[in-house]
């Protein structure tokens, strides 16, 4: 029952019992946020007024560009920041107050922040030390995080001897060995190059699932939040603009920000509306829910590209303008009429029609979204 | 061949330069060995200065009192300078222009006009309160204070070249503020630390101006003997002094570059 367990309790609480609880048997806690707001200076509004509820065991994604408050929201939960108004609560305990060395909350940072006046080993005890381990529990716990994380012969080595992917490992597991209910991440892969990212990305993931621990994971990349998250918030302005599972944000942005910043391009407004049927600058195109909002959004790849001109109901008449062929799929920029627009196309060993071909674009009514500016 | 020739030019310069530097320093370790009593020839090496200089008990008593003045005042120094040079880095992003200004001053003030305020200073309270009678007491205020910013800048630039988050780590990993002094801050510094300690420690050493302006008639250190011996002519007994002040400083001065160059203990 660590829900009853306070951050307090959890910090004083005799190592004994915590060197004989394995790395993976902890229970997971819920984080409660109601009202933040964050002000710096006079000017600059970091959170106003962020509710929120990451449930025990998630995975849960802070996504937003930079300045969109995600990283203040983070140092909040992990204590460095204070916030001007709102409770925070973890496990049932509100937390507000309470400093961060009290909180049995542990934090990943983007630079790593490993202490250079220590060994590897010294920097995985620290955590354990500064709550009054003794030393037996405390070589115990780091051997059994190293396995855990493979770290193998990292361990023995000094600081400055690793590669940043390897002090990213080491900043992981320094911070998971303290078994806290929350761990919180701070675009921990952003430093890394493109495939080691992917491969700790997987890494992270697994670690995860298999602790079962509440991440919190910032990050400014939509598809690392998409890879990685059982649920997204999106900010901008410190205002959070949708929370959902990757699908729900991806599929079905609820404003312009969220739709944009998930990488999608096709919005038109809506000029006129008669039941399912959306007047758009593309032509008359029919939707299956036809919603309140005055933008329509078409997914790239959810058209398809017919040769020819065939005509129907959500048929457009279009002239390839460029293609990207990528391998795996090949982009495409399309007019229609004065209009462009942008689709995806599978190569599943399908025709693809080259520049300066006339095609028709189809798109099924149920994969038109509509959302507000 | 023109290009060799200006580098051998440079050579020689380079040689020229620390010979001018050098030199004098030389003839004087030279000399502080000569087994003659004149300096005048050189007649042979022999240790006698120096078993001379360990039977006058003013030398003695001036090197004890070099010693006591330069430890106790570095060791005040390094603890004022390192609160003052922490709060500058935590308070960096105020503009602290003038304190800053107000905190380096003393490194460049002519040492003449800083002994002569010392000691008008500390005469005017040992007139109004009784304390602070000339000695050893108001050599190491005097010492302290010229120290001090020097100690301040180092420490100052050890926690700027630190990564930020080093000190949110800390909390985050539930160090309390006593634990974060003890197990963090004061490891991560220890070379600036010992650094700052040997710079304080030369620079006690090496002061006369000041020193002399706040000693008392009990208090001379190494530099007034050598002061009020050379009144007399230099004899190979001062040759004997510099040589081993000139070996203490240098020590003092390698230890303290040796550790500001590195970047963690």
């Amino acid at each position: 029952m660590n829900e009853t367990i306070t951050a307090d309790a959890a910090a004083a609480r005799p190592r004994a019992d915590g060197a004989e609880q394995g790395a993976t048997s902890r229970q997971a806690s819920a984080i409660e946020m109601q009202g933040l707001h964050k002000r710096f200076g006079r000017d600059t509004v970091a959170l106003d007024g962020v509710d929120l509820t990451i449930e025990a065991g998630e995975f849960f994604t802070l996504l937003g560009p930079s300045g969109c408050g995600k990283t203040t929201l983070l140092r909040i939960l992990a204590g460095l920041e204070d916030a001007d108004d709102g409770r925070l609560a973890i496990g049932g305990r509100d937390i507000t107050e309470v400093p961060p060395h009290r909180r049995s909350v542990n934090t990943v940072f983007q630079s790593y922040a490993l202490f250079p006046h220590l060994s590897v080993r010294e920097n995985l005890a620290f955590g354990l030390k500064m709550r009054g381990m003794a030393a037996a529990g405390r070589h115990a716990k780091v051997d059994e995080i190293a396995d855990f994380i493979k770290l193998g012969d990292l361990v023995d080595r000094r600081v400055d001897q690793l590669s940043g992917g390897q002090r990213q490992r080491i900043a992981l597991a320094r911070a998971l060995v303290c078994e806290p209910d929350v761990l919180l991440l701070d675009e921990p892969l952003s430093a890394l190059d493109a495939g080691l990212r992917s491969q700790l990305q997987v890494e992270l993931l697994r670690v995860q699932k298999r602790l079962g621990m509440t991440f919190v994971f910032v990050t400014h990349d939509q598809q690392e939040a998409m890879v990685m998250s059982d649920r997204i918030a999106v900010l901008n302005g410190g205002v959070i603009q949708q929370v959902g599972p990757p699908r729900a944000v991806y599929e079905h942005p609820v404003n312009a920000f969220v739709a944009r910043f998930m990488g999608h391009d096709n919005l038109y407004s809506v000029t006129g509306r008669q039941g399912s049927r959306l007047a758009t600058a593309l032509g008359e195109l029919i939707i299956a829910e036809a919603g309140e909002g005055e933008l329509l959004l078409i997914r790239p790849e959810t058209l398809d590209l017919l040769p020819g001109e065939v005509a129907g109901n959500n048929h457009l008449p279009a002239v390839v303008a460029e293609r990207l062929y990528r391998g795996s799929h090949a982009e495409y920029r399309l007019e229609v009429g004065d209009t462009t627009l942008q689709a995806t196309l599978n190569n599943r060993g399908r025709h693809l029609p080259e520049v300066g071909d006339r095609v028709t674009v189809t798109v099924a009514p149920h994969d038109l979204v509509t959302l507000s500016e | 061949m023109r290009k060799r020739t200006l580098k051998r030019g440079l050579t020689a310069f380079w040689w020229a330069t620390l010979a001018f530097l050098y030199l004098p320093l030389a003839v004087v370790v030279l000399f502080s060995f000569n087994a003659a009593n004149s300096a005048a020839s050189f007649t042979g090496v022999s240790l006698r200065w120096y078993y001379q200089l360990m039977g006058n008990e003013a030398i003695l008593s001036a090197f004890a009192n070099s010693l006591v003045l330069a430890i106790t005042s570095s060791v005040i120094a390094l603890v004022i300078g390192c609160l003052i040079g922490y709060g500058m880095y935590r308070h960096r992003h105020r503009k602290l222009g003038w304190l800053i200004v107000l905190i380096y001053l003393p490194i460049v003030l002519p040492d003449i006009v800083f002994g002569i305020s010392e000691m008008a200073f500390f005469v005017q309270i040992h007139r109004l309160t009784g304390l602070l009678q000339p000695g050893l007491g108001t050599m190491i205020i005097a010492h302290v204070t010229f120290q001090i910013p020097f100690v301040a800048l180092i420490i100052y630039s050890r926690f700027v070249g630190l990564d930020p988050t080093l000190f949110e780590a800390a909390k985050d990993l539930y160090a309390s503020p006593f634990k974060r002094v003890v197990h963090f801050m004061l490891p991560t510094i220890k070379p600036a630390l010992i650094s700052a300690f040997f710079l304080s420690f030369t620079l006690s050493v090496d002061d006369f101006v000041i020193s002399f302006f706040t000693a008392g008639p009990e208090s001379a250190t190494l530099p007034i003997y050598i002061w009020g011996a050379i009144k007399k002519g230099v004899s190979p007994e001062i040759n004997a002094i510099a040589t081993l002040m000139i070996g203490a400083v240098a020590i003092a001065a390698i230890m303290s570059l040796l550790f500001s160059r590195r970047r963690h203990a």
